[in-house]
C-alpha cells in the first residue's frame, strides 16, 4: 500500500473583493505516489507550492480538484491524523506552558497511553530533559525546534511530514536533523519533507520532486542526480529557471571587480 | 469528552499564566476596593452602594476579559499558527473549540471568584449580612459572561478581524440590555421595521434576565425563575457556540 497518494491535486485560491474576483493557483494537477519507508523531498522556489502541498496532505486545506490518500484513507480523516507526525516550518506553541505540559497536551490529543513515561522518553531523546519544566517562552529557536521534533514523534506515527526541517538551524543542528532523518528511515518510517537546501535533500532523500509555479515538473531518484555532473542543484536550477516572478540579480561572473557592477 | 477536558485544562493554565489576566483581575479588585469611597458618599445606604458597584465591577471586568480573550483566542491561534499542531492531530474542530471556550470560561470564572471573595470581605467589614442572593447574582453574571463569550467567539470567526469582532460584541452587549425597549419600539412602528425589530429582539438575548442585582429588593425570587434564567442563558450560549462551530468547521488554514 502506498503511504501517500496525490491524484490530480489542484488548489485554487479565490479572493472576492467588491465586484472583482481574483483567482490564484496554489498547486495544479499534482499526481504523486510515495511508498512505505521512502524519504521524499519536495523542492521548489519560494511560492512554488511546497507548503500548500503539505497543507493539502494534512487536511489544513481542501483541494479544488483531485484527492489525497494517506495509507489508503481519504484526507481528512481521524485515521490519517493518527498516522501522521507533522513538523511545521516555524513551530509555534503556547508560550506559557512548559515543554513537559505541551507534550502531555499533544499526547492526550493523540490518544497515547502511559503518557508520562512517553513524554519523559521523548524529552530525553531530543535532549530537553533538563529543561522540561521551563516555559516555552524562554526557549531558544533551536530548543523550540527540538520540542517540535518531539511532538512529531510522540505518538510513533508511520508517516512524517516535515516542512523545511532545517530552516534557520545552525550547522550542528542541521547535522543532528540529518542523523534523525536517517534513523527514522532505518525504522521504516515514511518521510515527506520540503526544503530549499538542496545539499541536505540530496544527502537524505530517496526521491525528489521539483515544483515550479505550482506544478510538479519533475521527479527523480537518487541515482539520477548522483550520476548527473552538476548534481541535484544543476537539475533543480535548470527546471525552475524562469519560473520565479523576480528578476535575477545582475552579477556577471566573468567580472572580478564587484564594485563596478553594483549601482551607486 | 476526555479531549475536551484536556484542551480546557491547558487553556485554563495558559490563560491564568498570562500577565494580561493578572492585570485585569488586579484592576477588578482595585475597583471593588475603590467602591468603598463611593459607599462613604452613599449617605444612609453605604452597603447597597458597595454591593451594586462591586457586583457591576465584577461583571464589567469579567466581560472585558472574556470579550478580548474570546476574540483573540482563535484569531491569534490562526495568525500565530499554534492551531496547526492541534488540528493536525485526531481532534475534531468541535472538540477543539468547545475545549478552548470552556478553558477560557474557567479562567474568567477564577478571576470572578477572586473578585467576589474580595467584595464579600469588604461588605462584611461594612456590617453586611450574607444572603443567598449574592452567590445567585454572581452565578447569573457568570452565565451572562458565558453567553457573551460565545457571541464574541462567533464574531471573531465570522469577521476575522479583532477590532470589528470586539466592536460587534460590545454593540451586542449594549443591545442585549435594551431588549425590552426594542420590543416596545417594535410595537410602535410600521410592518417592515416591525419585522426587523422582532428579529433583533429574538436574536439578541435579553441580558437583563441575568441582572439579579436589579431585583434585589423583590421579596420572592423563586427557584423556577432562577431555573428559567439559567435555561435561557444556556440556550443562547449554545446557539452562538453552535454558530461559531459552524463557521469554524469550514475554515481553511
Amino acid at each position: 500500500m502506498l503511504s501517500i497518494e496525490l491524484n490530480n491535486l489542484t488548489k485554487a485560491y479565490v479572493k472576492k473583493h467588491l465586484l472583482t474576483t481574483r483567482r490564484t493557483t496554489g498547486v495544479e494537477s499534482i499526481t504523486l505516489s510515495i511508498g512505505k519507508g521512502e524519504i521524499f523531498g519536495l523542492l521548489g522556489l519560494n511560492g512554488a507550492g511546497k507548503t500548500t502541498t503539505i497543507k493539502l496532505i494534512l487536511g489544513l486545506l481542501k483541494p479544488t480538484t483531485g484527492y489525497v490518500k494517506v495509507s489508503g484513507f481519504d484526507v481528512p480523516s481521524y485515521e490519517v491524523l493518527k498516522k501522521i507526525g507533522y513538523l511545521p516550518e516555524v513551530p509555534y506553541f503556547y508560550k506559557y506552558l512548559t515543554a513537559d505540559e505541551i507534550l502531555k497536551f499533544y499526547g492526550g490529543l493523540s490518544e497515547i497511553g502511559n503518557i508520562n513515561k512517553k513524554v519523559s522518553e521523548i524529552l530525553d531523546f531530543v535532549g530537553l530533559e533538563s529543561v522540561r519544566k521551563k516555559r516555552l517562552a524562554e526557549f531558544s529557536k533551536g530548543m523550540l525546534q527540538r520540542v517540535a521534533i518531539a511532538q512529531s514523534l510522540l505518538h510513533s506515527p508511520d508517516i512524517l511530514i516535515y516542512d523545511e526541517p532545517v530552516s534557520g538551524l545552525d550547522p550542528l543542528a542541521i547535522q543532528e536533523m540529518r542523523g534523525l532523518i536517517t534513523s527514522l528511515k532505518a525504522l521504516g518510517k515514511t518521510l515527506f519533507l520540503s526544503s530549499h537546501l538542496i545539499s541536505e535533500v540530496e544527502k537524505v532523500c530517496d526521491r525528489v520532486g521539483i515544483l515550479a509555479k505550482g506544478k510538479l515538473v519533475r521527479t527523480l531518484e537518487q541515482k539520477q542526480w548522483a550520476s548527473n555532473p552538476g548534481g541535484l542543484e544543476k537539475i533543480f536550477v535548470d527546471e525552475v529557471s524562469g519560473s520565479s516572478e523576480l528578476g535575477r540579480i545582475k552579477i556577471e561572473s566573468n567580472k572580478t571587480n564587484l564594485n563596478n557592477q553594483i549601482p551607486d | 469528552m476526555k479531549k475536551i477536558v484536556s484542551i480546557a485544562y491547558y487553556t485554563f493554565i495558559e490563560s491564568i499564566r498570562n500577565k494580561v489576566f493578572y492585570v485585569l483581575v488586579f484592576f477588578g479588585v482595585t475597583v471593588v476596593f475603590a467602591s468603598l469611597l463611593l459607599a462613604a458618599l452613599g449617605g444612609e445606604q453605604p452597603q447597597r452602594i458597595l454591593l451594586d458597584v462591586g457586583l457591576n465591577a465584577l461583571e464589567f471586568f469579567a466581560l472585558v476579559t472574556i470579550g478580548f480573550s474570546a476574540v483573540t483566542l482563535v484569531l491569534e491561534e490562526m495568525e500565530s499558527k499554534t492551531i496547526y499542531l492541534i488540528i493536525t492531530r485526531p481532534v475534531s474542530r468541535v472538540t477543539y473549540l468547545v475545549g478552548r471556550y470552556l478553558g477560557l470560561l474557567a479562567a474568567v470564572y477564577c478571576g470572578m471568584f477572586i473578585m467576589a471573595l474580595m467584595h464579600v470581605a469588604l461588605l462584611k467589614l461594612e456590617g453586611w449580612q450574607f444572603v443567598l442572593r449574592y452567590p445567585l447574582a454572581v452565578l447569573l453574571s457568570a452565565e451572562k459572561i458565558a453567553v457573551i463569550g460565545a457571541v464574541a467567539l462567533f464574531f471573531s470567526l465570522f469577521s476575522t478581524s479583532a477590532v470589528s469582532s470586539i466592536s460587534f460584541t460590545i454593540f451586542f452587549w449594549i443591545l442585549g440590555h435594551f431588549s425590552e425597549e426594542i420590543s416596545f419600539l417594535g410595537s410602535k412602528v410600521n410592518t417592515t421595521l416591525k419585522i426587523f425589530l422582532k428579529i433583533v429582539y429574538y436574536l439578541v438575548p435579553n441580558l437583563q434576565f441575568f441582572n439579579l442585582r436589579d431585583f434585589w429588593e423583590v421579596p420572592n425570587i423563586t427557584g423556577s425563575w432562577m431555573f428559567i434564567s439559567f435555561g435561557y442563558g444556556l440556550i443562547y450560549g449554545a446557539f452562538f457556540l453552535a454558530l461559531a462551530l459552524w463557521v469554524f468547521a469550514s475554515k481553511e488554514f
